[in-house]
């Protein structure tokens, strides 16, 4: 009887753990966006810890690595990786530079419709902002904390690279908390953000090599 | 005079045809049959390696990734740092399975030139053809088909060190090791015929 209890109160808790991602309505979704926009148009730094987790499905744990990311409007965002390695990569304009603990490089998008819209991808997931139906098939799901969007890529050559891409938004202020990359395989990429600080003065010299 | 050209020639000629890897080693009966790779044979670990890669002095960084996942069987995915996948290689044996590459990777001779580096790195149970010995060195030879590798153990402390790989008059590729308790924990892979270096660094858990 009491591993019966048991089982009847793991059932229904996940069960309600399941029911807790329902989808939006029209006018949510609508909501939503406006949401995310003004709080976007609001932000012109953004300082935050990031702790990134790599599941692979034939390792016993996730590769965990670690670092800050600083954005500064439009554009400009530094991805810099502080554990267990040094590693940072600047978006600026078409141009990634890299300091690979100490090693310098220089990359030129420029050339590359590929990479410029998987730039625009991690430069607007920064701010959330990246709700175009003209390049993703969008879902729009709620739970009672947070609000998450579901990307489905249209571009043949970058659904190869990314099957999906989902954000998981702060539903009393609307900024991005986790941002996950999921490939083909179903192995994916989990990103989660804390401590952050918007609108903090940010120095343009933070992006140079 | 005319057996001292004669020498002179025979010395020319077999200097050039001689691999400079055996050099200052002696030649003795086979000891042990088979030798092993220690560095990536646990099948409980995740073995995760920083990765720098030098190709024609173009560089690029990204995650090296190997685990054992079978008695014969290993995965060797290598990713960017952000996470998204390069390629992903499969061996069973003597079986070799592309599960993934990237198009702009996806060329014969890269493709090719990585199965066999990462195939030698990984290798766990080698053959042993020819043994050799020095002060330093206990060296063993195995057999790849026209090729040959040596591979290089410390005297006394039974630590491997190196594995050069060669045809039979050319060193083709390098693979050094510093090591403690059974991980590898700085690999360099350097090849002599073409410029291509991979520095892989190991990360440690928390």
């Amino acid at each position: 009887m009491r591993n019966f209890l048991i089982f009847s109160i793991f059932i229904v808790s996940t069960h309600s753990l399941f029911a807790q991602q329902t989808k939006m309505n029209a006018q949510e979704i609508a909501a939503f966006k406006t949401q995310v926009e003004t709080s976007s148009q609001s932000t012109q730094t953004i300082k935050s810890d990031f702790v990134q987790y790599k599941h692979l499905d034939f390792l016993d744990n996730d590769i965990k690595t670690s670092g800050k990311l600083v954005f500064k409007a439009p554009g400009l965002v530094k991805w810099e990786y502080t554990d267990p390695y040094t590693y940072s990569v600047i978006f600026k304009g078409d141009e990634l530079l890299i300091n690979d603990s100490g090693t310098k490089s220089k990359v030129d998008i420029g050339s590359s419709k590929m990479f410029k819209k998987l730039n625009q991808l991690i430069v607007n997931s920064v701010k959330g902002n990246m709700f175009d139906d003209t390049d993703f098939d969008i879902t729009y799901l709620k739970t009672p904390t947070s609000n998450k969007a579901i990307f489905i890529p249209k571009d043949k050559k970058l659904i190869a690279y990314i099957a999906s891409f989902e954000l998981l938004f702060n539903k009393k202020d609307a900024t991005v908390e986790e941002v996950k990359m999921i490939e083909p395989s179903e192995d994916y990429t989990r990103i989660v953000f804390k401590n952050r600080e918007l609108n903090t003065p940010i120095d343009d010299a933070v992006f140079s090599n | 005079m005319r057996f001292l050209v004669i020498n002179l020639i025979l010395l020319l000629f077999c200097s050039s045809c001689s691999l400079k890897t055996t050099e200052g080693l002696r030649s003795v009966g086979v000891k042990s049959s088979e030798i092993t790779n220690p560095y990536f044979s646990n099948q409980q670990t995740d073995y995760v390696y920083k990765a720098k890669i030098d190709v024609y002095g173009r560089y690029f960084g990204g995650i090296l990734i190997i685990k054992k996942i079978g008695k014969d069987a290993h995965r060797v995915v290598f990713t960017t740092e952000f996470g998204s996948k390069l390629f992903d290689f499969l061996y069973e044996g003597d079986t070799f399975t592309k599960n993934y590459i990237l198009e702009d990777l996806d060329r014969k001779l890269v493709v090719n030139t990585l199965r066999n580096d990462f195939k030698l790195l990984i290798t766990e149970k080698i053959e042993v053809v020819e043994q050799f010995t020095s002060n330093k060195w206990e060296v063993y030879r195995s057999d790849y088909g026209k090729r040959f590798g040596f591979y290089f153990f410390k005297q006394n402390s039974e630590v491997l060190e190196k594995i050069v790989y060669t045809s039979k008059t050319k060193e083709k590729l390098e693979i050094n090791f510093e090591a403690s308790d059974s991980i590898a924990e700085m690999i360099t892979i350097v090849h002599q015929n073409i410029k291509l270096n991979i520095d892989l660094a190991y990360l440690k858990k928390d």
